[in-house]
């Protein structure tokens, strides 16, 4: 078993200095660790912490204190304090970070989206191509809009964009962020296939699913968080 | 040829003062010695208007002796009334001899051509300079035109042969066309013909600029390199005429065209007046010279 | 992918005008191939920093290290020719306005020939061939490259300073305010242009900005900037999403949706 990922000793507090200071305590002591091949989906009520976690695992939020380790190039390295172009270079190749929400630059193609990791990791257009055309087609969405920037598309589209871009070539380390929230049962079916054939093929992953039967279907482990009154 | 005689008393010997004149010579020393890099000067208030050759008259006092020679060319015309003005004006505070004669003149102040017979050694051209900077229309700072003097950074005067050969096909200017002297600064030629640049290359005789107006001077010492800025795919090309000069019959002169009729009739003379009555006096003939003489526009009669 | 050794080293910057600060005690580095945004209200300091930074103006106290090759220089240690060849070199400059980067009065093609004859071309032909790419790189049509710039938007204007910086292969690119004066449509395509650019040539850049949006799209890493200082610096989603400074909680949480 390789372990791809150890966060130790995790605490998050956030103080919002614009509202008298008030300090939110939201994790606090949390471990977690994550071998290749695993989907541990992350419960708990609403405020537990279940999404600030995610974030903190992808360097988005900085923790008060702990580590978060994973493996890239083969050795472990603490995205927590790593220098920006390191955590960047930790984010093209090893670790991805899917929300239910597309974040692009309006007016680019849907399909120059798609291919845009690819081209940054090196991979030749042609090749690009062809493999974002194939999952845009898995995903059901028909030829004519590749070439629109997906800004008129309706939510649960962008949605499929977003999993298109993120499970096109993906990273062995995956954070999702309930990515079927809004999809339909047809859709969500392809994206819970999808999640599945990736984590067989290897990559590692903790996600957050509202749907009790999506994460049945998909997680190999549970793990719980609880909230945190402020302090 | 007028010979030498007694200098007006009134004045000082070439009318500058002597501090001035060896203010002048310091400089052009410094010019020479450092070729085509433009010298500032203290350019002295002259009896005509700035802008009118006062640089050339300046360095024209400051090196001529009873001994010299003088021409002084206008457009390449001996005749015309600002060089017939200098050349009296000299004759009356050196008292040196003046000639037409570009072979016998040591010293020829010009404004805009090189004579057509070649120089040689030991003559000294003066140009009248309007404007010494010939980065000043891409950049209008001193300080930093100096700049780029000085490190040689010289892309930017490309710039305007790029712009001719994009708008026209190819080098447009026909006059001013700058020059690179001894492989290190560029300079302007003055506003001669780039029909005459490639005569400034290696030549025998020492040629000074002045500019009263912008107070700078700069030298072209004798056999000293001078290239025509151009780009390797369009190299420096002079300017040609269909037909030869319509009075001397010269195929290799530079030519000004002369309207000289109300219909539209038109001739091409040499610029040159007297290399062209040099040729005409050893009998060459130009297609025109005839009517020409008929309507008496080729001066004193040959 | 990302080299170990800094690109570019700021050490201890200061910048004063009389009494007033324009920047102190700035520090930090920048690595090839990525994207520093400089964040801040207007007078915070950042375009000063910015001047110093590009070569401009020398900083009172505090050096500017580049690395050439192997070397590290500070670049106003070195005499004024040899950052003047840098500056035409190494680092190149996209102002706010199109009109501080470009020539006017000169076709569209003679301003982004005028980098390559800066450096040494003169060959017009082969000129020719690269300004007839790089209009295409920036989405210009290669029909307008002998019109006047002031026949040009704004954007294309601006696409065009761009080109004039990007032809003369610089490692670096500074970028005050690169789409201050656009208006939101020619914006998106301006960014969407530069990201792309950015990631084709390797391209380092520091991009001062008051736009937390383009901050976002367009840059890794942020610094955030108050009364000349830096207050904070990090990964631009960390500083945008997990913001610490009680001035940066303000600055993100007076935008909608950055």
């Amino acid at each position: 078993m390789i372990t791809m990922l150890e966060a130790c000793g995790l605490r998050k507090t956030f103080t919002l200095h614009n509202q008298n200071g008030v300090v939110l305590n939201v994790l606090d002591h949390v471990d977690l660790d994550l071998a290749a091949g695993e989907m541990v989906v992350l419960k708990g009520p609403s405020g537990a912490g279940k999404s600030t976690l995610l974030r903190i695992l992808y360097g988005n939020y900085k923790p008060v204190a702990g580590a978060v380790r994973l493996r890239h190039d083969g050795e472990m390295v603490d995205i927590v304090g790593a220098r920006t172009s390191r955590v960047l270079d930790i984010r093209r190749r090893t670790l991805s970070f899917v929300s239910q929400f597309l974040r692009v630059i309006p007016r680019v193609a849907t399909l120059d989206i798609v291919k845009d990791q690819m081209l940054t990791r090196g991979i030749g257009d042609a090749e690009a191509t062809e493999r974002a055309a194939a999952m845009l087609t898995r995903l059901n969405l028909p030829e004519q809009m590749w070439g629109l920037a997906p800004a008129t598309f309706s939510g649960g589209e962008q949605q499929r964009v977003n999993i298109a871009r993120s499970f096109v070539a993906p990273t062995p380390l995956l954070l999702l962020d309930e990515p079927t929230a809004s999809l339909d049962p047809v859709n969500r079916d392809v994206v819970v296939e999808l999640i599945e054939t990736t984590r067989k093929a290897g990559s590692a992953m903790v996600g957050i699913f509202h749907d009790d039967a999506v994460s049945s279907r998909i997680a190999t482990r549970v793990m719980q968080l609880s909230p945190r009154k402020a302090v | 040829m007028t010979p030498a005689s007694q200098h007006d008393p009134d004045y000082n010997y070439a009318y500058l003062d002597e501090a001035t004149k060896r203010m002048l010579r310091r400089c052009l020393l410094k010019a020479i010695a450092i070729p085509g890099y433009q010298v500032p000067f203290a350019s002295r208030e002259m009896p005509l208007a700035r802008g009118w050759g006062t640089g050339g008259i300046q360095i024209t006092a400051a090196i001529i002796g009873p001994a010299d020679t003088l021409k002084v060319i206008d457009q390449g015309a001996d005749d015309t009334t600002n060089a017939v003005s200098i050349r009296h004006f000299f004759a009356r505070v050196t008292a040196v001899a003046t000639t037409e004669e570009t072979t016998k003149a040591s010293l020829i102040q010009t404004r805009h051509r090189i004579p057509e017979e070649p120089l040689r050694d030991g003559q000294i051209l003066v140009y009248q300079v309007p404007l010494p900077e010939p980065l000043r229309k891409l950049i209008p700072s001193e300080s930093e035109t100096r700049k780029i003097h000085a490190w040689a950074e010289y892309g930017p005067i490309y710039v305007r042969l790029y712009e001719d050969i994009a708008q026209y096909g190819h080098v447009t200017s026909t006059y001013s066309h700058p020059i690179l002297v001894n492989d290190r600064y560029i300079a302007s030629p003055t506003p001669i013909p780039k029909f005459d640049n490639p005569k400034m290359h290696m030549s025998p005789a020492l040629q000074l600029f002045g500019a009263g107006r912008e107070k700078r001077l700069y030298a072209i010492p004798p056999y000293t390199k001078v290239k025509s800025l151009d780009f390797e795919d369009y190299p420096f090309a002079l300017q040609r005429w269909d037909e030869p000069c319509a009075l001397c019959g010269s195929t290799s002169s530079y030519l000004d065209e002369v309207i000289i009729n109300d219909a539209n009739e038109r001739m091409f003379v040499c610029s040159d007046t007297h290399y062209c009555e040099t040729r005409r006096a050893e009998g060459h003939e130009g297609p025109q010279l005839a009517k020409a003489q008929s309507v008496r526009l080729t001066g004193c009669a040959p | 992918m990302i080299e170990e050794a800094p690109l570019l080293r700021a050490q201890n910057v200061t910048r004063l005008y009389g009494g007033r600060v324009g920047c102190r005690d700035i520090s930090f580095s920048l690595w090839p191939g990525e994207v520093l945004g400089v964040v801040g209200e207007s007078g915070s300091g950042k375009t000063t920093l910015l001047r110093s930074l590009a070569g401009f103006e020398p900083p009172d106290e505090g050096a500017i290290h580049f690395r050439h090759g192997t070397e590290e220089h500070d670049i106003y240690a070195l005499d004024e020719a040899s950052r003047r060849a840098m500056m035409r070199t190494e680092w190149g400059m996209v102002h706010q306005n199109p009109r501080d980067g470009l020539r006017l009065d000169v076709s569209a093609g003679g301003n982004i020939g005028e980098s390559l004859m800066a450096r040494g071309d003169r060959h017009y032909g082969k000129m020719r061939a690269r300004i007839t790419d790089w209009l295409q790189r920036v989405e210009i049509d290669s029909s307008r490259i002998d019109d006047s710039p002031q026949s040009f938007s704004g954007g294309m204007q601006q696409r065009l300073q761009i080109a004039r910086v990007l032809v003369a292969e610089p490692r670096l690119v500074f970028m005050d305010e690169p789409t201050g004066g656009l208006d939101v449509s020619v914006q998106a395509r301006l960014l969407d242009l530069l990201r792309v650019l950015v990631r084709d040539l390797h391209l380092a850049a520091i991009i001062v900005t008051h736009d937390l949006a383009v901050a976002r799209l367009l840059t890794d890493r942020l610094i955030v900037m108050k009364d000349g200082h830096i207050i904070e610096e990090g990964l631009t989603d960390q500083i945008l999403d997990d913001p610490h400074h009680a001035y940066t909680q303000l600055l993100t949480s007076a935008v909608l949706s950055a």
